[in-house]
């Protein structure tokens, strides 16, 4: 029987330093358009709930913007998209069948978190605070 | 003294392999009956996948089916929202325009080789080889990394919209592809020619499953586990959907038919998926924006039916969508995925070989189990399995009947 013909490659490998990424200690490589974790601009965002009809996940959910915001007048309903990260699948559809281009989309994959699983407190920091509700 | 009495010793050993089994990777479950070491029966029984995506499909809108079929199996997205799509352009009468088709293929054509990859990686694992698992793997960080560059995630790539895809290449990400491409094509070919010279390889591979040209067709198997037996059938080739009939490719068939050819087609497979790649980078045609409006998408969609087909890594995947011309949703969405035949038809395949052999057998036909899961009905009262056609149980036989799916 003939030497192993992966041989070479496994002392090569051995010599070398390890490939795998020690991630939550250096970041994993990812690209600028990666489709990572994204939330609606509520200064464009109008309320028409045509994200909520078209997530193939139903993980967007129409919600009344708390009081204590300066909502624009655009937005008469005052309610805003509010995206669950768990039953999300990073489609991406929301964003591109926004009318008004309203969500900003990260590059943002770590989302293994304590506290925040939707996106109310990323969106509702587009608003200034203030005004009588 | 005369004989009274005999003492019936069963022969055979029942060894359920599955649906938890180390050396699967996806819950099925092969009961193989073994006199000694040898198999003699195979019994395949499916059904603990079932998820009712057809189903789900008829409850959500066409445009939310494009990502729900997406999901039927995470590593031929790609080829399962293309068969969709392209159905629904039929019906729709949308084409789309020439850079669109190309990125299609790019898309497909890449995760054609993640998947050869990925699977070609599993037959090293299950065969005690550990060492060439982990060196595949982590070459196929490659192609994942061009699948994120061009379609925006590493495996679900969401990239097919009626009328074009979901994003466009521009020239710093064709040349990073490129270089990604380059650097992979030395690798996979050391890599075949390790699969064709290893010793321990050889052993376990060659003479095992072997599957004679004449059982191919009369079991309508397909894609690489036909190809590998001599039987050329390619959808690729004789629909030449998109841009196949613009690039040039070759179909690869061996005719060893064992579970060794199997492997080596998909090898070569990739070599040509590289070549594909090369060669749309190359000639990507710039005859307009390949990315439709999403937003003025045609909401409503006339009466009509398509039905199409496409090479998914596995085999011929085929997609048949109605459209009553009512309402938003599709009245009917049927999946035929090759896994289906190529598992649930090859329970003789197994037979003679020895049990080590049963999970070497199974992974060189690429199984896909959460492609594959279909109805079977349980008669209740008679306690009988049936597997029925879809036109007994729509044709109201089975209405007045108590079942469970």
């Amino acid at each position: 029987m003939g030497k192993p013909k992966i041989l070479d490659l496994v002392l090569k490998n051995l010599a070398s330093k390890p490939a795998t990424i020690q991630y939550p200690k250096e970041p994993t490589p990812v690209e600028p358009d990666y489709r990572g974790r994204h939330y609606a601009d509520l200064g464009k965002c109008t309320g028409c709930s045509l994200c909520s009809i078209e997530c193939p996940a139903d993980a967007i959910k129409m919600t009344p913007i708390p009081s204590g915001y300066d909502v624009p007048k655009s937005n008469p309903r005052k309610i805003y998209p509010l995206i669950d990260y768990g039953k999300c699948v990073y489609c991406y559809r929301c964003i591109t069948v926004c009318p008004f281009n309203a969500y900003i989309s990260t590059n943002e994959y770590r989302l293994a978190d304590t506290t925040m699983h939707n996106s109310s407190e990323l969106s509702l920091s587009t608003l200034k605070k203030g005004g009588p509700g | 003294m005369a004989v009274t009495k005999i003492i019936e010793v069963p022969f055979t050993l029942e060894i359920p392999v599955g649906p938890q089994h180390p050396a699967l990777h996806e819950p099925v479950l092969l009961k193989a009956y073994a006199d000694g070491e040898e198999i003699v029966k195979v019994d395949i029984n499916t059904g603990y996948n079932h998820r009712g995506i057809e189903k789900l499909c008829e409850k959500n809108s066409f445009y939310r089916d494009i990502f729900i079929v997406g999901r039927v199996c995470g590593i031929c997205n790609a080829v399962h929202a293309n068969a969709y799509v392209r159905a629904l352009e039929a019906i729709l009468d949308v084409t789309p325009n020439n850079r669109a088709r190309y990125l299609r293929v790019l898309a497909m054509e890449l995760e054609r080789i993640h998947s050869h990859m990925l699977i070609n990686a599993v037959m090293a694992e299950n065969i005690g080889f550990e060492a060439l698992f982990m060196n595949i793997m982590l070459d196929r960080e490659k192609v994942m990394k061009a699948k994120e560059i061009v379609t925006g995630a590493r495996v679900m790539a969401d990239y097919m919209m009626v009328g074009g895809v979901r994003r466009d290449i521009d020239d710093v990400k064709r040349d990073k592809l490129r270089k990604l491409i380059s650097e992979l094509r030395p690798r996979v070919e050391y890599y075949r020619k390790v699969f064709e010279e290893d010793e321990t390889i050889l052993k376990r591979l060659i003479d095992v499953g072997r599957l004679k040209p004449v059982d191919v067709t009369s079991h309508g198997l397909l894609g690489p586990v036909a190809r590998a037996s001599g039987v050329k059938i390619d959808t690729r080739a004789s629909d030449r959907y998109d841009a196949y009939n613009e690039i040039p490719f070759d179909v690869v068939t061996r005719n060893e038919g064992d579970s060794w050819a199997r492997m080596m087609v998909r090898w070569d497979e990739v070599l040509e998926a590289i070549n594909m790649v090369e060669y749309i980078l190359e000639k990507l045609p710039s005859d307009g924006n390949p990315v439709p409006d999403e937003k003025k998408l045609p909401r409503k969609f006339p009466l009509g039916e398509a039905y199409t087909r496409v090479e998914a890594q596995r085999g011929e995947l085929i997609y048949y969508v109605m459209s009553d011309g009512k309402g938003m949703n599709p009245y009917r969405v049927k999946i035929r995925t090759p896994s289906f035949n190529n598992i649930i038809n090859t329970g003789f395949m197994y037979i003679g070989h020895t049990i080590p052999d049963l999970p070497v057998i199974l992974t060189s036909l690429d199984p896909c189990i959460s492609c594959m899961e279909r109805v079977t009905v349980v008669d209740l009262e008679k306690n009988i399995v049936y597997k029925v056609s879809l036109k007994e149980l729509g044709g109201g036989k089975w209405g007045s009947r108590r079942y469970s799916i």
